[in-house]
């Protein structure tokens, strides 16, 4: 399933009904068994050629996205979000809002009729609002009810020098890179595990950890490039284009040192575009796979996206390449390179 | 031609003030199966007529639109942008924008720093254009053979019809009103009428309607009814600076003509079409400011479409309020005659 396909489905924390249903239809003429479990994951296993080793890849399948919370008595839909989403990134945005996807607006007082003191402000999510047209609160909430969630209206597209720009790159490449693997079979046993809310706090890898039946677990996850202008050069931890980031560490796990030396050193080997994240901002499902039951190797290859968490998130097309590559080939590497 | 489909497609041109060739092009064009001749000013003003013997009437609406132009290329490649027409910045984060090039449109990204690697003092500030660049996605050689300062920067265009006959688009400001025009002119086609009419899609209002003083220089008309939009109710507006989306409003104030007024709510009223009534103590903002006082003076009437979220990419109106705008404007101009002239100050 292409990236463009898997990017405009919508799927945030808790909604994730449309990736899961897509991904399953892909993933069972390619696996040996696939389920849903528990936490609404997907787990797709395939028997290696050998069964010598035992290999978990895992990339979360929700995006962040937005909540209804109520209507006004005018019609216009209170709304929070679904993961971490800057307000002043939603602003004056086109969404999609409940199960009929219906077309709304995220509106704001328009300029001329704001007080120097309310420009002054940041406008938050107690002044925004989702403008679907309707003309009362029933009126509202009869095609969008509370629960509701709403999805930012922005499709998959490619621009630039090899960019592509969408809403849910974060982790639909990742998605990607595993279906892409799928394809092929390893000698290794490998389970691929998409998982639920890791948006809200790593929730479905809590269980798909618990059930995993793996010694290694390699998480495919986007990572904030910090290469655009704004961002502290300190901060500057990978660099879109330059490859696919290895983590030694984020803000919720720490890699593996002999797995994360043994990615590198692969990727070294194999000239397969690499960059160490030098840096540890974010939460990856690598957290529950490293400490859940007795435990396991993890190490995260991030995709590095410019604007991560909004509507238009960007990256590079060679990134993902590079991303499937470096989990390819460790896949098919015979042993381990380091303990 | 249907409003809609109209809207849709005119939304979509490039017109920001200034470099608003394709879109007069495009207007000319829309115009022209209902009109006597068209003409396109040296400013880009469409000038769409239909004949009649009886007294000059200038009806205006602008086709230009706020955006933005590249300021500068930076180092890195990202472009800077400075605003043409009140674009409020904050509305730009995560945006894509169509890049004027010199080969061809682009795509580029508003972009900012993630929320990850915001310090605490970061998030509680607005963006502003110090802080606001285009990601083109391509490397500072490239960026730079393609791109020049002096672009043009447009918003996406996107159209999203809502609930209840509303929809959201980019530059409802002022094409729904150009489009308001359209559907007065292809009702009086059907219709009688005595007056001589000019229907003007002016250029440069963004900036201070300056293609209103010169299209007024142009045809001296003996009456201007001038079109523009309005705020419709949203939550926090300061009290009496807003109108019901639901109907076009008619402006009263010392700049506008208390007789054409006062033929605009009769007309309403005998054709039973909704209008609203706001008051412009001084300023009106739009074309009728210049118009009004262009060689000897114009006597004017104002009507507005009420739209949400004015100057920015989702601006949002009722397409009933519109064609019924149309409606009003047919019947009001098939009805000026000689006889007007001397009810004007009476």
């Amino acid at each position: 399933m292409d990236l463009k396909t898997l990017c405009e489905l919508n799927g945030a924390s808790g909604d994730e009904g449309a990736v899961r249903r897509a991904i399953l239809d892909a993933a069972r003429p390619l696996c040996d068994s696939v389920r849903i479990d528990r936490m609404g994951n997907v787990i797709a296993f395939q028997k290696g050629r050998k069964g010598d080793r035992r290999l978990l890849f895992s990339a979360h399948m929700d995006e962040i996205g937005f909540i209804i919370l109520d209507a006004t008595e005018d019609g216009l839909l209170q709304f929070r979000p679904v993961g971490d989403i800057d307000s002043r990134q939603a602003v004056s945005k086109y969404v999609l809002v409940g199960e009929k996807r219906i077309p709304g607006v995220i509106g704001a007082l328009a300029i001329h009729l704001q007080s120097d003191e309310q420009y002054g402000h940041v406008l938050d999510y107690d002044g925004l609002y989702i403008d679907i047209g309707a003309k009362n609160r029933d009126d509202a909430l009869a095609d969008c009810p509370k629960g509701s969630y709403a999805y930012f209206d922005s499709g998959y597209e490619e621009f630039g020098d090899g960019f592509a720009v969408s809403k849910a790159l974060d982790s639909r490449t990742g998605c990607c890179t595993m279906l892409r693997m799928m394809e092929k079979q390893y000698d290794a046993d490998v389970t691929y595990a998409f998982t639920a809310q890791k948006q809200v706090g790593m929730r479905g890898s809590s269980g798909a950890a618990f059930d995993a039946q793996a010694d290694d677990a390699i998480v495919l996850d986007c990572a904030p490039a910090a290469d655009i202008r704004g961002v502290d050069k300190a901060l500057k931890a990978c660099e879109a284009g330059m490859g696919i980031a290895v983590s030694f560490m984020d803000r919720a796990s720490i890699a593996n040192a002999g797995l994360y030396k043994e990615l590198m050193d692969l990727a070294q080997a194999l000239g397969i575009p690499h960059q160490a994240r030098r840096d540890t901002a974010g939460l990856s499902d690598a957290a529950s796979y490293q400490r859940t039951k007795g435990g396991m190797r993890t190490c995260v290859l991030s995709v590095p996206c410019r604007y991560m968490h909004g509507p238009s998130s960007v990256i590079k097309l060679s990134d993902v390449q590079a991303q499937y590559a470096l989990a390819d080939a460790f896949a098919d590497a015979r042993k381990p390179l380091h303990k | 031609m249907k409003a809609e489909a109209f809207l849709r497609e005119v939304t979509a041109i490039p017109g920001v003030t200034g470099n608003e060739r394709a879109a007069a092009e495009y207007i000319a064009e829309a115009f022209r199966p209902f009109s006597d001749e068209v003409t396109i000013t040296p400013l880009n003003c469409v000038v769409a007529r239909q004949k009649g013997d009886g007294p000059k009437v200038e009806i205006c609406a602008h086709l230009d639109e706020i955006g933005m132009m590249v300021s500068k290329i930076e180092d890195d490649g990202c472009l800077r942008l400075e605003c043409v027409g009140g674009v409020d910045p904050r509305v730009l984060p995560g945006m894509r924008v169509r890049v004027y090039t010199k080969e061809g449109v682009r795509l580029g990204i508003v972009g900012t720093a993630p929320i990850h690697l915001q310090r605490v003092a970061e998030k509680t500030k607005n963006y502003s254009w110090d802080t606001l660049f285009v990601d083109m996605g391509m490397p500072a050689d490239s960026v730079r053979s393609l791109v020049r300062v002096g672009d043009t920067v447009c918003f996406e265009a996107r159209y999203a019809a809502l609930k209840n006959g509303r929809a959201a688009t980019k530059t409802v400001d002022d094409r729904g009103c150009v489009a308001i025009m359209l559907e007065a002119a292809q009702r009086l086609r059907h219709m009688e009428h005595k007056a001589d009419l000019y229907f003007v899609s002016t250029c440069q209002e963004e900036i201070g309607c300056y293609g209103a003083l010169v299209s007024g220089f142009g045809l001296a008309p003996d009456y201007g009814v001038a079109f523009d939009v309005c705020h419709a109710d949203t939550p926090g507006a300061p009290p009496n600076s807003t109108s019901k989306i639901d109907s076009l409003v008619a402006s009263k104030g010392p700049f506008l003509n208390p007789f054409l007024v006062k033929k605009l709510e009769e007309t309403a009223k005998d054709n039973g079409i909704a209008l609203q009534v706001a008051v412009d103590p001084r300023y009106t903002g739009t074309d009728a400011d210049e118009l009004s006082i262009t060689r000897s003076g114009v006597p004017m009437a104002l009507l507005s479409l009420p739209i949400k979220y004015m100057h920015t990419n989702v601006e949002t109106f009722d397409m009933h309020a519109l064609t019924e705008g149309g409606r009003l404007l047919a019947h009001y101009l098939a009805q000026v005659d000689e006889s007007w002239e001397d009810a004007l100050w009476t």
